[in-house]
């Protein structure tokens, strides 16, 4: 075998090993992308039946009319949830889907938060949201997540402090308390993400050590068949 | 049972081999040969003249990548 075989098999080798990567991690980012399709559709809903539920009517004098939570659970969830299930579905795998989806999925903590009147258990939607996004094993959507939400609770926390944190008069630097929060928990999110992803490659390369080593193989017996060949089989009669 | 995991996988090596120029044999831990560029390690696979050891028992290349 010429030093030029071995490089051009070698070379082979790990381009399929790296196709190999590049599959696996594809099907990952596609595959969540749907799974997020579903959360954003549900969270429409969950969002609707919650506003029914916690205000469904506002009064106006003595005349009962729908409350403007209702309308913003149906319009604006519906705006929330259609850009991102559009990209789920027509581009899958897209770095672009997955940020999308990132934010749309803080933006979607935001209003289940201003729906129930700021809950602080609504909160926990944010933390569990960050925790479903590492399912794309690709740490740099935590950062527009955390970006979002963080925001998210300056400008509310400015403008109408009751949708965000339930009460009218919280302190300036309400906002950082949480996003330091959020930040503490990114940070062992993020290299649970690069553990992932550099498992990921491992077992690529331990597929192509492998392959190196049975193709390794094959051509040494190859030679030696070559060196001591079979005797021939007798001639036919 | 000596040089095999608890679930009865072949045992994984520690320390290899690596054949240098001159002939002479370079000795890396397990972490520092799976530090080497990939293409690099499949050409030194490929070339069949690794050496794989656990502790003092030297393994045939296919029982330390199958236990790594």
């Amino acid at each position: 075998m010429t030093a030029t075989d071995l490089d051009a098999a070698a070379n082979a080798i790990v381009q399929r090993a790296t196709d190999r990567f590049r599959a696996h991690r594809d099907q990952i980012l596609s595959s969540t992308d749907r799974l997020f399709m579903w959360l954003m559709l549900g969270q429409w809903v969950f969002a609707i039946l919650i506003a029914l539920v916690y205000s469904p009517y506002a009064w106006e004098g003595k005349v009962k009319t729908v409350h403007a939570h209702v309308y913003t659970a149906v319009f604006l969830g519906a705006a929330l949830s259609s850009l991102p299930v559009a990209l789920a579905l027509l581009r899958p795998g897209w770095v672009v889907t997955r940020h999308v989806i990132a934010a749309a999925q803080m933006l979607w903590s935001a209003l289940l938060i201003h729906l129930t009147g700021g809950r602080i258990e609504t909160h926990f939607h944010v933390f569990g949201s960050l925790g479903f996004l590492v399912a794309y094993r690709d740490w740099p959507v935590l950062i527009t997540a955390t970006l979002v939400v963080a925001i998210d609770h300056l400008i509310r926390g400015w403008i109408w402090p009751e949708s965000v944190y339930g009460i009218t008069n919280p302190e300036w630097w309400r906002f950082l308390e949480h996003a330091f929060w959020v930040a503490f928990a990114i940070q062992f999110l993020i290299i649970v993400c690069i553990r992932s992803v550099r498992d990921m490659r491992m077992l690529a390369e331990k597929g192509a050590e492998l392959e190196a080593l049975s193709e390794g193989e094959w051509r040494r017996s190859s030679v030696l068949e070559r060196v001591d060949p079979a005797p021939p089989r007798p001639a036919a009669v | 049972m000596a040089g095999s995991s608890p679930l009865g996988s072949p045992a994984a090596y520690d320390r290899v081999g690596l054949p240098e120029a001159n002939g002479a044999v370079r000795f890396v831990t397990k972490s520092e040969f799976e530090n080497l560029p990939v293409a690099e390690r499949v050409r030194l696979l490929m070339g069949g003249k690794l050496q794989f050891f656990r502790g003092d028992r030297q393994l045939t290349a296919r029982e330390a990548l199958k236990g790594a």
